[in-house]
C-alpha cells in the first residue's frame, strides 16, 4: 500500500490543477451568466437571407 | 382594384399608419383603404387568418394580451436621452478602451429582452450597424455589452437602431458598486469551488479511515491520512471558513461596542468549525482520539454554497437598479449671447443663463419661461395627467415633458439644486443608509448561542465529576454536531427558491425581510397615474358617428398635441388632411375628403359654428367630462357639431380586480395621487373606495408625510407606485412596490418592481411571501429538532465521527428538499 504515498499526492495535485483552472474560468467571467450561452449554441451561424418574394 | 382604391390614390405612410397585424409603422407606399402591413410575414398571417374566418383573433388578442403584443402606436423615442450617450463625459465615466484600433466597449440595461429570439436580433447588430464590433446580450441581467469604433459609429446611432427594434438602452452606472458586486460573486464562487475540491478529497481519505484503516492496524498510513486530512481541512477553513470567523469577530466586536448582544449565525458556525478543528488537530499530532476533518469540510463548503446562492439571487435584483438616475437630462442646449445653441452638461449652465427644450423633450432645470408657449406634462413631479399650457412668465421645473413646442428658459436652479434633483438625492441617500437586514435565523442565533454554551457547560461539568476521561469527547461532540449547518441554509434556500419564481412572473423582490414584511401589511397605499391608471390620456368615452370622428381622427393625426394623438390613435385613418390649422390652446382645423373639420374646445368650436343648437346628447357627453374631471373635445364637420369625445387616464383592466381582493383579505387600501381631488375621488368611486381614503393634490413630501402618519399609528405600509414623485414615499413604507415602467428613482427606492406592464403580478404577492415563509419557519423548525436532538444524542455519548458526518448532510439535504419543493407563487403550469 505504499503505492498510496506517490498516488494521494498526485491526485491532490490534479485536484489541484483543476481548482486553478476553475479560477481562471471564474475570474473571466465565464460563470456570470448561466442562462444567455444556452441560447446562444443553438443559434444557426450567419447565413445571407433568401433573396425577397413578392 | 376597386373603386375605394381609386378614390384613395397610393400616398405615403403617416405616423398614424400602422400594420393591421402587428401594429408596428408601415414602411412602404399604401395603396387604397384596404389593411395595411409592415412586412410580407404579417400580410402572409393576416391573410391566413381572414381567409380561415378567424378576424375574431385580433378582437381576442387586443383583449387579453399583454400591452407589449397589442397593437400600439411607435413608441416615442426619447432623442434628449440618447444624446448622453455621446458626451465626453459619459465616455470617458462609462466606457473602456478595447485593444488598441480605437474600440470601445460600454456596458448598457437593455428593456424590453424576453428570450432566445432577443439574444438573437440584438447580438446580430454587428450586421445592421457598420461599426459595431460585438454585441453580447446577458439575458437574465437584461445586460449588453457593446464593443463599437468611436470614429464609425456613435452610441446615440446605436441605441436608435435598438429602440426601433423595440428595445430601449439606458446608460449604467458602471462605478465602484456594480463591478464590485461582480467581482466579490467571482471571488465567492472560487472558494466555494476550492472548498468543494478539498472537502471531496477529505471525504475519500476519511471512508478509509472509517471503513478499517486505524492506527492501531496500519500505523503509518493511517496517520498519513489523519495528516493529510489535516492539511486539506486547513486550506478548506483558511479559503472558505475565514469568511464565517472574520463576520463572527465582527458581530463579537458589534455586540462589544453596542453594548447589545447582535451575535449572528457565523458566531455559532464558527465555534463548532474551531471546537472541531482544534480538537482533531490535537487527536493528529498526539496520534490518540476521533478526528472530525470530514464534517468540518463538508459544513464550510455547504454553508458557503448558501451564501453564494444567495448572493447571486440579491444581484439579479440588485442589478435592475443600477441605471444612472436619468431621469433629468444631462444633456442641456444652452442659448449663447450670441443666439447660438450648444450642448453642455448640468454644470455648464449658471442661474441666469438661457436654455432651449425642444418639443418632446424632458426640462432639465427649474426657471421660467422667457419665450415660446406650449404644453408640459408634469405627470412625473405631481402625478397630474393632464398637459397644462404654459407661456412667457411661467415657472417649469425639470422633470417635466414639454410636448409640443420650442420653449426658451432662464434658468433659476440647475443639477442637484432642483427640486427633482432633491428628491433624488433624498432617495438615494437613504436607500443606501438602509438598516443592515435582520435574517430571521440571526435572530434566533443568539439565544441558540446561549443554549448550545449552556449545554457544552453542563456536559463538561457533570463529565468531569462523573467521568473525566469522557469529558472532553462529548463536548467536542455536542459543538460539532450542533453546529447550525441546516440553521444557516433554511432562510436563504427557502428564499433564493421563492424569489426566483417570484421573478419569472415579473416580480423582482430586493431583499428577504421584504418578504418578511410582506406578511404583515395591513394597508395599502397606491399611487395614481401610471399605477392604477395607464399614464397617458386615450379616449375613454365619446358621442357621435363614426364618419365624423373618423374624418377627426385624420385631422388629429397631423398636431403633435396628446389630446390629437389619443383621438389618431383610437379612430386610425386612411385619409389625409390639408389645409390644417392648430389654434393653440383651443383645436385645430383642416380639410378631410372635401369636408371642412375642426376639433377643439367646446366654446372654441361654438365660436366658429353656425350657432345652430347643439344636440342634447353632446351636451350631456361634455357634462360628463365636466363632472369625472376628464377633457373633452367637439368636432364639427362643415360647421355642424357632430360629435364629442372624452380623454381621460384609463384604469389599468387588473386594477379593480386587486384592488377587490385586497380589500376582501380585509386590508385598508387607499389613493395617493398628485393629480387633481375631483379626478382622484372619481376613480376611487370606480374602484369601490371610499372618497376618503382617497386623497389628492398630494406634493411628493406630502405623500412620504402620509405614509409615515400611518405608520405611526400602527399600520403596516405597503405603497405601490411608479414615478418620482413617489419615490420618497417607497422608500419610506414598509415595502414599496415599483411598477413596470416606472421611473429608475422608483426602482431604487422600492423593495420590490414589477417587470411586467399592469398590476397583475402583484395579485399572488401576499400570499406568495405568506408561503415563502411558511416554509422558512418548517425549516427552521427542522434544524431546531435536528440540533436538540443532536446535543442530547452528543451528551449520551451516541455521537461518533460517522455519526456526524452522516446525520449533518441529511440534516441539510432535508432543508434544500423542502425548500426546492415549495411553490409559494403557484406552479409553472397553472398560471399558462
Amino acid at each position: 500500500m505504499i503505492v498510496l504515498f506517490f498516488l494521494v499526492p498526485l491526485a491532490l495535485l490534479m485536484a489541484a490543477g483543476a481548482a486553478l483552472a476553475f479560477r481562471w474560468a471564474a475570474r473571466s467571467g465565464q460563470f456570470d451568466d448561466s442562462v444567455t450561452p444556452a441560447w446562444r449554441i443553438v443559434f444557426d451561424d450567419d447565413t445571407d437571407p433568401p433573396p425577397p418574394r413578392v | 382594384m376597386t373603386t375605394a382604391a381609386v378614390a384613395a390614390p397610393r400616398r405615403r405612410p403617416t405616423p398614424a399608419d400602422s400594420c393591421d397585424h402587428c401594429g408596428q409603422p408601415v414602411a412602404g407606399p399604401i395603396d387604397g383603404d384596404g389593411p395595411r402591413f409592415c412586412c410580407v410575414g404579417c400580410r402572409i398571417v393576416y391573410e391566413t387568418l381572414h381567409d380561415a374566418g378567424l378576424d375574431g383573433y385580433y378582437a381576442v388578442r387586443d383583449r387579453t394580451a399583454a400591452p407589449s403584443l397589442q397593437r400600439r402606436p411607435p413608441p416615442e423615442i426619447a432623442e434628449s436621452g440618447f444624446a448622453e450617450l455621446a458626451t465626453a463625459g459619459f465616455l470617458d465615466e462609462h466606457t473602456v478602451a478595447v485593444g488598441d484600433g480605437g474600440a470601445r466597449r460600454v456596458e448598457l440595461a437593455l428593456d424590453g429582452v424576453h428570450c432566445a429570439a432577443c439574444v438573437w436580433l440584438v447580438e446580430r447588430l454587428p450586421r445592421a450597424v457598420p461599426g459595431v464590433l460585438s454585441a453580447r446580450l446577458d439575458l437574465p441581467r437584461a445586460r449588453l455589452s457593446l464593443v463599437w469604433r468611436p470614429d464609425e459609429t456613435t452610441l446615440p446611432a446605436v441605441a436608435r437602431r435598438l429602440a426601433n427594434l423595440g428595445y430601449t438602452a439606458h446608460p449604467i452606472r458602471a462605478d465602484g458598486e456594480a463591478s464590485g458586486r461582480t467581482a466579490a460573486e467571482r471571488s465567492l464562487l472560487v472558494r466555494l469551488a476550492v472548498c468543494w475540491a478539498l472537502a471531496g478529497n477529505v471525504m475519500l481519505l476519511s471512508a478509509a479511515l472509517y471503513s478499517g484503516l486505524t492506527l492501531a492496524r496500519d500505523p503509518l498510513l493511517a496517520a498519513g491520512a489523519r495528516w493529510l486530512c489535516l492539511g486539506l481541512t486547513t486550506g478548506s477553513l483558511a479559503i472558505g471558513g475565514s469568511l464565517f470567523f472574520s463576520r463572527a469577530w465582527a458581530s463579537i466586536r458589534f455586540s462589544f461596542a453596542a453594548r447589545s448582544p447582535a451575535l449572528s449565525l457565523d458566531l455559532p458556525i464558527s465555534l463548532g468549525l474551531l471546537v472541531g478543528y482544534g480538537n482533531s488537530v490535537w487527536a493528529t499530532v498526539s496520534g490518540r482520539g476521533e478526528v472530525w476533518f470530514d464534517s468540518l469540510a463538508v459544513l464550510t463548503a455547504a454553508v458557503l454554497t448558501a451564501r453564494w446562492l444567495q448572493l447571486r439571487a440579491r444581484r439579479l435584483a440588485g442589478d435592475a437598479t443600477d441605471r444612472l438616475l436619468s431621469l433629468v437630462p444631462t444633456v442641456l442646449r444652452k442659448r449663447t449671447a450670441d443666439g447660438e445653441t450648444m450642448l453642455v452638461g448640468p454644470e455648464g449652465v449658471v442661474p441666469g443663463d438661457t436654455v432651449e427644450v425642444r418639443g418632446g423633450e424632458v426640462v432639465p432645470v427649474d426657471g421660467r419661461v422667457v419665450a415660446g408657449r406650449s404644453h408640459l406634462n408634469r405627470a412625473v413631479l405631481t402625478g397630474e395627467s393632464r398637459a397644462e399650457p404654459v407661456g412667457v412668465g411661467d415657472e417649469v421645473t425639470a422633470g417635466a415633458t414639454n410636448l409640443t413646442s420650442v420653449l426658451l428658459l432662464r434658468v433659476e436652479r440647475a443639477g442637484e439644486a432642483t427640486r427633482i434633483g432633491g428628491l433624488l438625492r433624498w432617495v438615494r441617500d437613504h436607500s443606501a443608509r438602509t438598516a443592515p437586514i435582520v435574517q430571521l435565523a440571526d435572530r434566533l442565533s443568539g439565544p441558540f448561542v446561549a443554549i448550545v454554551l449552556g449545554l457544552a457547560a453542563l456536559t463538561a461539568a457533570v463529565f468531569l465529576v462523573v467521568d473525566p476521561a469522557e469529558a472532553t469527547g462529548r463536548v467536542v461532540a455536542l459543538l460539532v454536531v450542533t453546529c447550525p449547518c441546516a440553521l444557516g441554509m433554511a432562510t436563504p434556500l427557502a428564499f433564493i427558491v421563492a424569489t426566483g419564481q417570484a421573478a419569472r412572473r415579473g416580480v423582482f423582490i430586493k431583499g428577504e425581510a421584504t418578504l418578511e414584511r410582506l406578511t404583515g401589511i395591513t394597508t395599502v397605499l397606491l399611487d395614481k397615474t401610471g399605477t392604477l391608471t395607464e399614464g397617458t390620456l386615450a379616449v375613454v368615452g365619446w358621442w357621435g358617428d363614426d364618419d365624423a370622428l373618423r374624418l377627426a381622427a385624420a385631422v388629429e393625426s397631423r398636431s403633435n398635441h396628446p389630446v390629437a394623438r389619443a383621438v389618431a390613435a383610437r379612430w386610425p385613418c386612411a385619409s389625409s388632411a390639408d389645409r390644417v390649422e392648430e389654434v393653440p390652446g383651443s383645436g385645430i382645423v383642416g380639410r378631410v375628403e372635401g369636408h371642412t373639420v375642426a376639433v377643439g374646445r367646446a366654446d372654441w368650436v361654438r365660436a366658429a359654428g353656425d350657432g345652430s343648437r347643439w344636440p342634447d346628447a353632446l351636451a350631456a357627453e361634455l357634462d360628463r367630462a365636466e363632472r369625472e374631471a376628464q377633457t373633452a373635445v367637439v368636432v364639427s364637420v362643415d360647421g355642424v357639431p357632430t360629435a364629442a369625445v372624452r380623454l381621460g387616464d384609463r384604469l389599468r383592466p387588473d386594477s379593480a380586480a386587486l384592488v377587490a381582493a385586497w380589500r376582501r383579505r380585509g386590508l385598508t387600501v387607499g389613493i395617493l395621487s398628485g393629480d387633481d381631488p375631483a379626478v382622484v375621488r372619481s376613480l376611487a368611486r370606480q374602484l369601490g373606495l371610499s372618497d376618503g381614503s382617497a386623497l389628492g393634490s398630494m406634493s411628493p413630501e406630502a405623500k412620504r408625510d402620509e405614509v409615515a402618519r400611518r405608520q405611526s399609528a400602527g399600520e403596516i405600509v405597503l405603497m405601490v407606485g411608479d414615478g418620482v414623485n413617489d419615490a420618497a414615499a417607497l422608500q419610506r413604507a414598509d415595502v414599496g412596490v415599483a411598477v413596470h415602467g416606472g421611473s429608475a428613482a422608483a426602482l431604487v427606492a422600492a423593495d420590490v418592481f414589477l417587470t411586467r406592464a399592469g398590476l397583475a403580478p402583484l395579485a399572488q404577492l401576499l400570499d406568495g411571501s405568506g408561503r415563502t415563509m411558511a416554509t422558512v419557519r418548517r425549516n427552521l423548525g427542522f434544524s431546531l429538532a435536528y440540533n436538540v436532538l443532536g446535543a442530547a444524542a452528543a451528551m449520551l455519548g451516541w455521537v461518533d465521527p460517522l455519526v456526524a458526518a452522516v446525520a449533518m448532510p441529511v440534516s441539510s439535504m432535508v432543508v434544500v428538499l423542502s425548500s426546492i419543493g415549495q411553490r409559494p407563487f403557484g406552479s409553472e403550469e397553472s398560471e399558462r
